[in-house]
């Protein structure tokens, strides 16, 4: 079951592993809200190799990772660049303070600088940066690890309660609609060589017994979960959730320094000593892009 | 010694809110302390209303009137809160999987604790011990995905079985387990109503396989009301069973087809150390030499044939390995072996689901390898064992001619064929009826139905009387049976009731780790042990009754068997 979805339901034995679930959601929390922050290129560079290299660190099996980044060019890198070249080609000029066109269409509607080369490579690079640190996340943590920790951050109970049932149920889920199917394509339906459209209905169609088959499941989760006390109390402690480690000490620390620069370069950057533009290109002087690094 | 009470019940009645009739009549009785209790009946009788009643599921979580009283420890159930009562009452679901709500053993042993906001440091000393009590503590950081039915239950006990309770139910704990798992359970409970403070309720409806441990007292329920209140050894004498629906032991019914007084021997309700007299003796030896008719069908032509077919889910390993089956049109087989073991895999690989990594498969004499699943569909039908896992429409007769809209059929012939099936299945009455409004029973035929409407020769039940008390079972049977006899259907039915498979089938498939082990009549596969043991499978109390007589077990079984269709042929 491990890693079919790319989804740990038990805990690896690397470093990155052990942590636990409050370190790696404040931490996931942390990368996101540095993500978010900016479009200088050289940051998410610095923090796609620090993702990339703690997802190294867990050895993880590489092919479902390999297809996500494949997927993301494809959509992304391919089609969404195309789209700024086709719709807004000025964009070099305006996002980085300065155009080097070195090619044009005959009615010169449609042309391409330099600059916007590279705003389209920095606009991906900062999705190549977060997909890393999603899938160090997702890697690194198990539901149960999920739920104890965003509960940690204060995040009612109940709430993640439901995140890490969702998760245990739904291999059994996958496994029911499976079996439907299965039992479906018996009876003549053919998923296979029909329209779109005709697949969709046709899917739609399986939904009632495994909506059917699921309710009838819900009534017994619940009971089952009254009886064993769900709900009495306003807290709740968790079994997966062990004490922070040294390394979870070192981790924090480490959290803490990216939130602090976060703060510094959000009042910095954007308020104290903003920049002319929002990306900064290498060979655009820093008198034009106010980057005064 | 003055016992003390534990679960009193006056004049109680109760009727949920959305029903308008009451589920629970009158009921009146007490359980002592210490008690093993079995509470039995066919389904629908109130036995597990009369369960959530004591753990207080009802009404916390199902609303409704209650009229009397019900105690527990000598405190209003009314006035207790789920939680108090949680406290004192532990319950094992019937449903292993669902109950299992957390991510690992560990985890959902921890479950109510976490609740009570117990410190993590005390709880993980508390998970090992609980885990040890069920002999889990090998597999404490399991996932659920990995564990089987039998080792979800021990968790969920385990979970419920803390320090302070000291009543503990377990609602229908055989109904999802193969026959080894059952004993096996069995045996577990047993072990834990050792313990003199702790009150063990079972509910069921599978008397022989509770009985294969002792029980101090029988309640058994019938239409929400307590039909009798009494030892086994009072029940098993008298007729209440056959008339509430719920299925006498086999050796019993042994012991009365041969004409031997039971009710003076005090050893009768357990098979165990079953002692018989010399006259006992003597009137089953006499049955056993009386004459039946023989069971014997001329095997019509091959209409399935696996050849050395092999399959795999994943490159190098394989799931089934080298299967060699062939199947006669009009016979009836009986899959059976332990989860996991090929059988389902089997039933993909013959309706087309899964194609053989290795050797052919053959369906009316015809390689399949290049039919799709929908023309393998219309030779070999494939029932599930949950009805609504199958039923996609609103009205019956929808749902009937689904597969044969999707045939391109001329809306003459989609309307013959559909009634055809319909009126084999004795649904025609009802073709404009919604499917909601019928009951299981029904819906498993309006299933069937949706199989024989494109007309199959073979049609493969998986697991077709799970869960179903005996009156329900019979009549699944009896139809099943039916189409077997009158439509000459092939019929195959994968299985863990052994009960079934010997009474409905001519033969016994039996699969162990991916390989048939053996193939041949049930009696001979009930009568092996090594098979037995291999495929998680168990003596029948027949076989035991045999040994005990020094006579050959795998014919007495035979016998049994031929003596009792020639009884249901005469009623």
């Amino acid at each position: 079951m491990n890693n079919r979805f790319l989804i740990n339901y038990t805990p690896g034995s690397t470093p990155l592993h052990k942590l636990n679930g409050t370190t790696k959601v404040i931490g996931f929390i942390a990368i996101t809200v540095a993500i978010i922050a900016t479009f200088d290129f050289r940051i998410m560079l610095a923090i796609f190799l620090l993702c990339m290299a703690g997802v190294a660190s867990m050895k993880p099996n590489w092919k479902p990772i390999a297809f996500m980044f494949g997927f993301l060019i494809v959509t992304n890198g391919i089609i969404g660049s195309l789209m700024v070249f086709l719709l807004t080609p000025e964009s070099g000029l305006t996002k980085t303070g300065m155009e080097t066109i070195f090619w044009q269409s005959a009615g010169g509607k449609l042309y391409l600088s330099w600059e916007l080369l590279w705003y389209a490579w920095a606009m991906f690079f900062k999705r190549v940066a977060s997909l890393s640190s999603a899938i160090l996340f997702i890697l690194s943590i198990t539901p149960s690890e999920l739920a104890a920790g965003l509960n940690s951050i204060k995040m009612p109970y109940k709430i993640c309660t439901i995140v890490s049932l969702a998760f245990r149920t739904i291999p059994d889920i996958a496994r029911d609609f499976t079996d439907i199917k299965n039992s479906m394509m018996m009876r003549g339906v053919e998923l296979e060589n029909v329209s779109l459209g005709k697949k969709l209905k046709q899917y739609i169609m399986m939904l009632v017994p495994l909506l059917m088959s699921s309710f009838a499941k819900v009534e017994n989760i619940s009971n089952s979960m009254d009886l064993r006390s769900y709900g009495k109390c306003k807290g709740r402690t968790w079994y997966s959730e062990h004490p922070a480690t040294k390394n979870d000490k070192i981790a924090r620390v480490f959290i803490a320094l990216i939130f602090a620069w976060w703060i510094f370069y959000v009042v910095f950057f954007k308020h104290i000593h903003a920049p002319a533009v929002d990306f900064w290109c290498p060979w655009v002087p820093k008198e034009i892009s106010g980057y005064w690094f | 010694m003055e016992r003390k009470p534990i679960i009193e019940f006056k004049d109680f009645s109760f009727k949920y809110k959305i029903q308008s009739k009451a589920t629970l009549h009158d009921i009146n009785l007490t359980i002592y302390e210490g008690e093993k209790v079995l509470i039995l009946g066919p389904s629908g009788c109130g036995k597990s209303t009369l369960m959530s009643c004591i753990n207080g599921l009802i009404p916390f979580s199902n609303e409704g009137e209650i009229t009397g009283s019900c105690k527990v420890n000598g405190r209003e159930t009314k006035n207790l809160s789920i939680f108090e009562l949680s406290k004192e009452v532990g319950t094992v679901l019937q449903d292993s999987d669902a109950q299992f709500v957390g991510l690992s053993v560990g985890e959902d042993i921890a479950f109510s604790m976490e609740n009570e906001m117990v410190p993590r440091e005390k709880m993980i000393p508390e998970v090992e011990k609980l885990s040890g009590i069920v002999g889990m503590e090998e597999f404490i950081s399991a996932l659920p995905f990995d564990l089987s039915g039998g080792q979800k239950q021990k968790v969920a006990l385990a979970g419920v079985i803390s320090d302070k309770v000291n009543i503990l139910m377990f609602d229908e704990p055989l109904a999802a387990l193969d026959p080894k798992m059952g004993v096996a359970t069995i045996e577990l409970i047993n072990e834990v109503s050792k313990d003199k403070t702790k009150t063990v309720i079972i509910i069921e409806h599978r008397l022989e396989d509770v009985l294969y441990r002792p029980v101090d007292r029988i309640i058994l329920m019938g239409e929400g009301r307590i039909v009798a209140d009494t030892t086994p050894f009072e029940l098993l004498n008298s007729d209440l069973l056959k008339k509430s629906g719920v299925r006498e032991p086999l050796y019993i019914t042994a012991m009365k087809y041969a004409g031997c007084d039971i009710s003076k021997n005090e050893t009768i309700c357990d098979i165990e150390n079953l002692e018989l007299s010399g006259e006992d003796k003597e009137k089953l030896l006499a049955f056993f030499h009386e004459e039946t008719p023989e069971i014997k069908k001329e095997p019509g032509d091959e209409i399935v044939r696996l050849e050395n077919v092999t399959f795999g889910y994943e490159h190098g390993k394989t799931v089934v390995n080298d299967l060699c089956v062939s199947i006669k049109k009009g016979e009836r087989v009986a899959v059976v072996g332990k989860n996991g073991a090929g059988k389902s895999t089997m039933a993909k690989l013959i309706t087309g689901i899964h194609r053989p990594a290795g050797g052919k498969i053959f369906i009316n004499g015809k390689d399949y390898k290049k039919s799709t699943v929908k023309q393998i569909g219309e030779q070999v039908g494939y029932v599930m064992q949950m009805p609504n896992q199958m039923i996609v429409k609103d009205i019956i007769k929808d749902e009937v001619e689904l597969a044969l809209h999707l045939r391109d059929l001329s809306e003459e012939e989609v309307e013959n064929r559909a009634s055809e099936a319909m009126k084999a299945c004795g649904l025609y009455s009802m073709r404009k009826w919604p499917v909601d409004s019928i009951s299981y029973g029904q819906k498993k035929r309006v299933t069937v139905a949706s199989i024989m409407a494109l007309g199959p020769d073979t049609i493969i039940l998986d697991e077709p009387t799970a869960g179903q008390d005996y009156r329900h079972y019979t009549d699944i049977i009896k139809f099943i049976n039916r189409l077997n006899s009158e439509y000459g259907k092939t019929i195959i039915f994968i299985t863990h009731d052994m009960h079934l498979a010997i009474e409905n089938t001519d033969r016994a498939i039996v699969f162990a780790d991916g390989k048939i082990i053996a193939d041949e009549s049930v009696y001979s596969v009930l009568s092996n042990d090594e098979i037995i043991d291999r495929a998680n499978l168990k003596q029948t109390s027949l076989y035991r009754l045999a040994k005990k007589l020094d006579i050959p077990p795998e014919k007495f079984i035979e016998h049994f068997i031929r003596y009792e269709r020639m009884v249901k042929a005469g009623e």
